[in-house]
């Protein structure tokens, strides 16, 4: 017997639902939704390819180069396919300069993206007058025209990239010429070849390791007696890093820290692209003597170049039997200054924002995915194989002022042939601009940086000092990755002074306290009419005390050094109306 | 000890425990160091961010971060130097600069307050940053990041803590803030409430709603006292802690409770508004003549078909119906649902009331209804229907099974310890026809055809056998029949179940291999195994997968059915089933009869009693006419809902003790308003075994009155001679029935807050593992059971296509009473939703939101279709918790025969979107008084 009634449940007037709000329920599950189109996007982008979460950075990359952005629908697909929390994702995203993530009802950024370097030098070459001009010329709809940090190429100052294309010595002619030619790939400079380095003697340091002709204590030795050192900026001797990687219980791994990031440098990029397989090989050597399984190369987006001439090198050492497939691999950086720290830079290499770690424990006992790990600096490793050859000695007897070795010196600035300098460890500044062709005509020497944005700022009449880790500690001041930029007497030092702090600001990781709020303060502090001293000297204090990483610690060494050594440029009434 | 270090703290040489940090080792010696970031609370990392509890350690130069820093044999601390204390300081000068200021905070009493007062730091010389909106998307919780320091608690609280991973940290240096998912509001992300991330804030950035003002989002979790209990929603059992304010609860913190370590999901953080709810029943009410019985009231206005009356009046109006049904049809005509929401001293006295005053065992409660079947076959394999291992000994399994069980929706506490482990390593094998949040931490996620568990579960252990992972020895030792279960298997390759299963057979052997070769393993289930009518089957087979491989009566091993109600296990323990007095002392044994008529000085009936599903028919069939139900609602919960609602709607007398007008209450002869949970004292047992004390924390509002005095009163009025006065004098008694509780007692309970049972001695805890050295049967070996396949009772057709699933959602406990009107749970799920794959819903033509009808041969209901990629195709799930669209009018009733559980995870349906028109209900073959109403 079949009976037409209502639903079951409630009567005609439905009394017994008088429970709860009776609001309508939503249509999915909580939380943003999948769909579909962009998970074959994804899938397409990711085909063949692990769904390892330390590639994550990788496959934001493919996203934001196919796309030039990443929409959230993108990204929300991309977390399916790598199962991975979308605010794991989320965070990793938007934590690197170089993605672009666009959520729902956004404009996604034009085709064409334009970044125009402000940091120290470009900036005292005119960059803001370059971005302003670039600004107010360029179509929104075609053209975007971005402020970045560094890019490895003061020596060639004002740059902005176009694309991927670097146009050196910008003028907003020359950058809107290429705009209009279409060019957005680097340029590939005529590098030494793996055929070629061989051919010349390359790689038989390390054949006389692998045969057993150079043990490891041999090579301690010689790292030793040739004073090599950590020449990313810690200075940490070579020699002493290798055995203590190996005293740990493997297996162990290596990385090389190719994130040259601190303004002022481009010696790593300038080795990478004139004689890559020289680092190669002194890598292939190092991780030879601590046995390391597998290297990780950590290469800066900002050098495209460097990626392209690196990844068809690695590929030739495999194809020529010197490595095995896949022992190095290539990891491309996002924008982000604070994964020069290697700690942070490990963090990357494993998917995730750069933030350093908490020392101890050190990343020779527990670095990437928690192993040993030997981490290098590009120019450290390049140094191997020709000390290995030529003996220690040749190495150390470079050095002058007590120091040891050679140094690649970037120099840049009011100087007329700036670029790299291979010179004596303990050189002075006045001597490494004689090297440089002295000062540009008309310009004298008022200060320079010994040490990029981190070292602090030095007047001219420290200019005889040896340079070299720890000459400067007593002037609160340091080398680090050895690069010299040069300023004149047009050159205002409190516009020097905050400009360095806002790239501290702007790269600050945020993790910590003294360093996330300490930036952002000091640069509010030092933008006003009178610098509070009192403060300013506190906040560093602090600052240098509290901060997790050698980003914070060094951040007040600028404006500490600058009221030590420029007192009577008093700051004051010229920096009104400054924002 | 030898493991500690010593080292110099503030110039006393002091000793480190193994892993210790400088922080603990100052704490430990009374020095008390700020800290933000650190929260020095179970499963809490430090992360040492703030830098607010910085020190000197001689010859290092910089300070260091006393909340991470472990010290090394030698070093020298100084904790106070004035470096130290002049960075502490200046960052809290830093992170005060952007705080809102103090009267105006969402916190006022919050750490950083504590902190920055202690050190003095009232105003920053720093400039401000511009303030940032606050976010009031979500129904639970405000968010001000204005008072936000960046400290990642809550992207810790969420992703390592509770692992729901909705919290990130992201942009970068000043520009980093937490975020939900994509930076979306909170309200629209995929947060699901657990008020971790409030719980864990040292700032007030994150706090419940409910204690900052909604306009100017000014807050304080000052409260006036705090009383600690257990949540009363789910078999987990967590421990928390009432924060009472003016006489209510102002909000709900978690308590480190053995089984919850602080941690709460959205019911037991968010859930308790209820108890305050308008349509609460204050007054004793009997129902007005000649109405019609039917869920047919209005909750919000029971006046249209009862009246109120006095205590007295009703109960002696309660006692005389079941007394007057007793004499005129036999004592047999009367049955009782007791509650697994009630505590243990109230399941004891309503089984024993129904036992003593009507002489049999018509006593039963929901258990029947999840996992009788679990029970049945557990008692039958290895003696005992408890857990052998508490849920938090996944912490030392590398191989964990889920089965037919969704535990991020109804176990929200115990998956986050799941999910820990397998972000710990642990390989973890989800085995569910529906995908859901556990998948996204699963090794093996195992998406197989309803209903085909028999089938692969008997190939996983044919793969086992057949490759000799099974362990010779324990077999040996403590089994008996694997022989035979051997050679039953021999006929499940693999290969011929794939199709059954809808699961590869390559993936079946893996899946085989891993929980074979396991170190520890552990499985879990819940009701996707045992609500079937092959639910014993189910269990037989995972009870005999695990004893083949030895994985019983170790750490990190152990079969564990994940218990449904706060209560059931108890309620079981106590004796609130029909075949069993407490402790499952068999009634049809000579012996324990006669135990317990000693016990209870009076004569018993020695023949089980009816089970729930078999008293709803004999209502219908006219030969049980009175109930005495307290607590439950069948008329929500029971399959084929019109039959069910139809036999409670015959019955001649029928007595309601609730705190609501449930839709079982609607059809009651009288009305009995009882207590709430917060509003008594009692025990109650959770899915680990824990004998847990629930406290007392807010008056009784109205005429109220507490459970226990009601059925004490009842009691009195039927003619038994029960004093009890407080439910201490009832455990008391209890113990003298129930070996199970030696070693326990009310003091100790209240001491200790929770104990697990069976506990060695007064001064011991309880066993976390039981087995290790044999099982309770008669022979002291457990037995493996062979199943066979046995179809479900209704297999989809042509014209009912589609499987139906039912269950239930975070948001809402079992039939809705009390989440429907708790006002958070209700704004997250205010109505009734039926998941589909999205691609059903098109191939129906049926939007997502659209109101979409589901029929099947017992009726139909309406309600909105949800879009759930989750729910594979050819599915459908409802969450049964709604009146006005209850899936259990669809579900069969049809029984597992031994269990005797219904199959509420299968029965055949179609569906089409609803077009307002009326669909067509088949009527039922009995008087349909209670059906569609």
């Amino acid at each position: 017997m079949e009976q037409k009634t209502p639903v079951s449940g409630g009567g005609p007037d439905r009394p017994a639902r008088h429970v709860g709000s009776r609001k309508r329920a939503r249509a999915f599950p909580k939380g943003r939704q999948l769909e579909n189109d962009a998970l074959e996007d994804v899938q397409e982008l990711l085909r063949g390819k692990p769904r390892r979460a330390d590639l994550l950075i990788e496959y934001l990359h493919l996203i934001q180069d196919r796309y030039h952005y990443i929409s959230a629908a993108h990204l929300r697909a991309l977390c399916e396919e790598m199962r991975l929390p979308q605010a794991a994702v989320y965070e990793v995203a938007t934590f690197y300069a170089h993605f672009d993530v666009v959520k729902e009802g956004e404009t996604p950024p034009p085709p064409t993206t334009i970044r125009v370097c402000d940091s120290i030098t470009c900036a005292i070459k005119g960059a803001e007058a370059l971005y302003e001009a670039l600004k107010s010329g360029a179509d929104p709809a075609e053209v975007r025209v971005l402020r970045a940090p560094c890019m490895g190429r003061c020596d060639t100052a004002p740059v902005a990239e176009v694309g991927h294309y670097f146009v050196d010595h910008a003028t907003p002619r020359a950058v809107e010429t290429v705009v209009d030619s279409g060019k957005r790939e680097a340029d590939i400079s005529r590098y030494e070849t793996l055929a070629e380095y061989r051919a010349k003697g390359g790689y038989a340091v390390l054949e006389k390791c692998r045969a057993g002709k150079l043990p490891f204590d041999t090579i301690i030795k010689e790292m030793t007696d040739a004073g090599l050192r950590g020449l990313g900026g810690a200075g940490f001797p070579a020699g002493r890093k290798w055995q203590i990687v190996r005293s740990y219980q493997g297996p162990r791994l290596m990385t090389i820290n190719g994130d040259e990031g601190e303004p002022g440098t481009f010696k790593d990029r300038y080795y990478l692209e004139r004689n890559p397989q020289q680092m190669f090989e002194g890598a292939l050597i190092a991780a030879w003597a601590v046995e390391a399984e597998r290297i990780y190369l950590y290469m800066r987006d900002e050098y495209p170049a460097v990626l392209h001439i690196l990844a068809h090198e690695i590929e030739a050492l495999e194809k020529a039997g010197i490595i095995d497939k896949g022992f190095i691999e290539l990891r491309r950086g996002a924008g982000a200054y604070i994964c020069g720290e290697e700690s942070a830079m490990i963090e990357s290499i494993e998917g995730k924002r750069g933030y350093p770690r908490n020392r101890p424990p050190y990343i020779a006992e527990v670095g990437l995915f928690g192993r040993p790990t030997l981490n290098h600096n590009v120019e450290t490793l390049y140094w191997v194989p020709e000390i290995l050859e030529k003996g220690a000695k040749w190495f150390a007897d470079h050095g002058v002022n007590g120091a040891k070795g050679l140094r690649s010196w970037s120099v840049s600035g009011r100087v007329k042939k700036p670029g790299v300098i291979v010179a004596p460890a303990g050189i002075t500044a006045r001597e490494l601009i004689e090297m440089a062709g002295g000062m540009e005509d008309d310009e004298t020497f008022k200060a320079y940086l010994p040490g990029g944005a981190s070292g602090g700022v030095l007047p001219a009449s420290l200019g005889d000092l040896p340079l070299d880790f720890g000459s400067l500690d007593k002037y609160g001041s340091f080398v680090g990755s050895h690069a010299i930029v040069v300023f004149s007497e047009r050159d205002d030092v409190a516009d020097i002074v905050i400009n360095l702090l806002r790239f501290f600001k702007d790269e600050s990781c945020g993790q910590c306290t003294p360093c996330r709020v300490g930036c952002d303060k000091a640069v509010a502090l030092l933008e006003r009419r009178q610098w509070d001293k009192e403060l300013l000297t506190e906040l560093a204090q602090t600052m240098r005390d509290a901060s997790i990483c050698g980003l914070g610690q060094a951040a007040p060494n600028a404006f500490i050094s600058a009221m030590q050594f420029f007192l009577d440029e008093r700051l004051g009434t010229e920096m009104a109306g400054r924002a | 000890m030898t493991d500690q270090l010593l080292f110099t703290l503030d110039g006393k040489v002091v000793s480190a425990r193994p892993g210790e940090t400088i922080w603990q080792v100052a704490q430990r010696e009374g020095i008390d160091i700020p800290h933000l970031c650190w929260l020095p609370q179970p499963g809490y990392r430090a992360d040492g961010n703030c830098r607010a509890c910085m020190v000197e350690i001689e010859g290092e130069r910089v300070l260091a971060a006393s909340c991470i820093r472990k010290p090394a044999p030698d070093m020298v601390v100084k904790t106070a130097t004035d470096r130290a204390l002049k960075a502490r300081r200046m960052v809290m000068e830093l992170l005060l600069a952007d705080q809102p200021p103090h009267e105006d905070s969402p916190d006022r009493v919050s750490p950083f307050w504590h902190w920055a007062e202690v050190q003095h730091i009232e105003t920053s010389r720093f400039p401000a940053h511009d303030i940032i909106k606050p976010d009031l998307s979500h129904p639970a919780m405000a968010v001000n990041l204005d008072a936000c320091i960046d400290c990642g608690l809550c992207v810790r609280a969420c992703r390592e803590v509770q692992v729901n991973d909705v919290i990130g940290m992201a942009f970068r240096g000043i520009d980093a803030r937490p975020v939900f998912d994509f930076d979306d509001p909170m309200g629209r992300s995929t947060c699901v409430a657990c008020g971790e991330c409030v719980q864990a804030c040292p700032t007030g950035a994150l706090m419940p709603k409910s204690i900052v003002d909604p306009i100017t989002q000014h807050g304080t979790r000052e409260v006036d006292r705090e009383v600690h209990s257990v949540c009363p929603y789910c078999g987990v059992g967590c421990q928390l802690s009432y924060q009472i304010k003016d006489g209510k609860i102002a909000f709900v913190q978690g308590r480190d409770g053995y089984s919850n370590e602080n941690r709460l999901c959205v019911k037991g953080r968010f859930g308790f508004d209820y108890v305050s709810n308008p349509q609460r029943l204050m007054k004793p009410l009997i129902r007005k003549p000649g109405l019609p019985k039917g869920v047919n009231v209005d909750p919000a206005n029971p006046y249209t078909h009862f009246r109120e009356a006095s205590w007295d009046e009703a109960l002696d109006f309660a006692a005389k119906g079941l007394a007057k049904v007793a004499e005129q049809h036999g004592n047999s005509a009367i049955a009782g649902f007791g509650s697994a929401k009630c505590t243990n001293e109230e399941a004891y006295l309503f089984q024993k009331l129904i036992r003593t005053r009507f002489r049999n065992n018509n006593v039963d409660h929901c258990t029947r209804l999840c996992h009788a079947s679990s029970v049945a076959a557990l008692i039958e394999g290895i003696g005992s229907g408890a857990v052998t291992a508490t849920f938090n000994e996944v912490e030392h399994a590398d191989v964990v099974m889920i089965i037919g069980a969704n535990p991020t929706e109804n176990h929200p506490v115990a998956a986050t310890f799941f999910k820990q482990a397998a972000k710990r390593g642990a390989k973890l094998i989800v085995i569910d026809p529906r995908g859901q949040a556990m998948r996204e931490y699963a090794t093996y996620m195992l998406q197989f055809k309803p209903a085909s568990d028999v089938a692969l579960l008997n190939a996983i252990m044919h793969v086992i056998v057949e490759e000799g992972l099974y362990d010779v020895q324990y077999l040996q030792a403590f089994t008996e029949n694997f022989e035979s279960l051997k050679k039953h298997l021999t006929s499940y390759s693999p290969e011929s179940v794939a199709e059954t299963t809808g699961i590869d057979a390559k993936t079946i052997r893996e899946v085989a291999r891993t929980f074979g070769r396991a170190e520890r393993a552990i499985i879990f289930w819940g009701m996707g195994i045992s609500q079937h009518v092959h639910g014993t089957d189910n269990a037989r087979c995972l009870i005999a997968l695990s004893l083949m491989c030895g994985q019983v009566g170790r750490k990190g091993t152990g079969l564990h059915p994940l218990r449904g109600q706060n209560n059931v296990q108890g309620a079981s323990d106590a004796g609130l089933i029909p075949m069993f007095y407490p402790d499952y002392a068999d009634v049809k044994s000579e012996s324990v009869h006669k135990k317990f008529e000693d016990l209870w000085k009076t004569k018993l009936s020695e023949k089980p009693g009816l089970t729930v599903v078999e008293i709803i028919n004999a209502a219908n069939a006219g030969e049980i006419k009175g109930m005495f139900i307290q607590g439950e609602n069948p008329a929500m919960s029971d399959p084929d809902l019109d039959h069910a609602r139809a036999g409670l709607a015959k019955l001649e007398h029928m007595v309601v003790q609730d705190i609501f007008l449930t839709e079982t209450a609607m059809m009651a002869d009288v009305i009995l308003p009882s207590s709430a949970w917060p509003e008594k004292s009692g025990t109650v047992t959770n899915t680990n075994r824990q004998v847990q004390m629930g406290r007392k924390a807010l008056a009784l509002p109205g005429d109220t009155r507490e459970d226990l005095w009601i059925l004490v009163e009842l009691a009195k009025r039927l003619g038994l001679p029960w004093t009890y006065k407080h439910p201490s004098e009832v455990f008391a008694e209890m113990k003298l029935a129930m070996p199970s509780l030696d070693n326990i007692t009310w003091e100790r309970l209240e001491r200790e807050s929770s104990v697990i049972y069976p506990c060695p001695a007064p001064d011991q805890p309880g066993e976390a593992v039981v087995f290790g050295d044999g099982f309770p049967t008669q022979t002291g070996r457990a037995l493996l059971v062979p199943a066979d396949v046995l179809p479900p009772a209704e297999v989809p057709d042509e014209d009912y296509p589609l499987v139906l699933m039912t269950g239930r959602q975070l948001e809402h406990w079992h039939t809705g009473a009390m989440t429907r009107r708790a006002g958070v749970l209700d704004a997250l799920e205010p109505s009734p939703t039926a998941s589909l794959n999205p691609r059903e819903l098109a191939r129906h033509g049926i939007k997502p939101g659209e109101q979409m009808r589901v029929t099947t041969r017992r009726g139909s209901i309406e309600l909105t279709a949800r879009a759930d990629r989750a729910v594979q195709e050819g599915t459908i799930f409802i969450p049964f918790a709604y009146v006005e669209a209850a899936a259990n009018i669809l579900t069969n009733p049809q029984l597992d025969p031994i269990g005797k559980i219904p199959e509420y995870k299968y029965c055949a349906v179609k569906i089409g979107r609803a077009h307002g028109d009326e669909p067509h209900v088949p009527m039922p073959d009995i008087n349909a008084t209670a059906s569609g109403l």
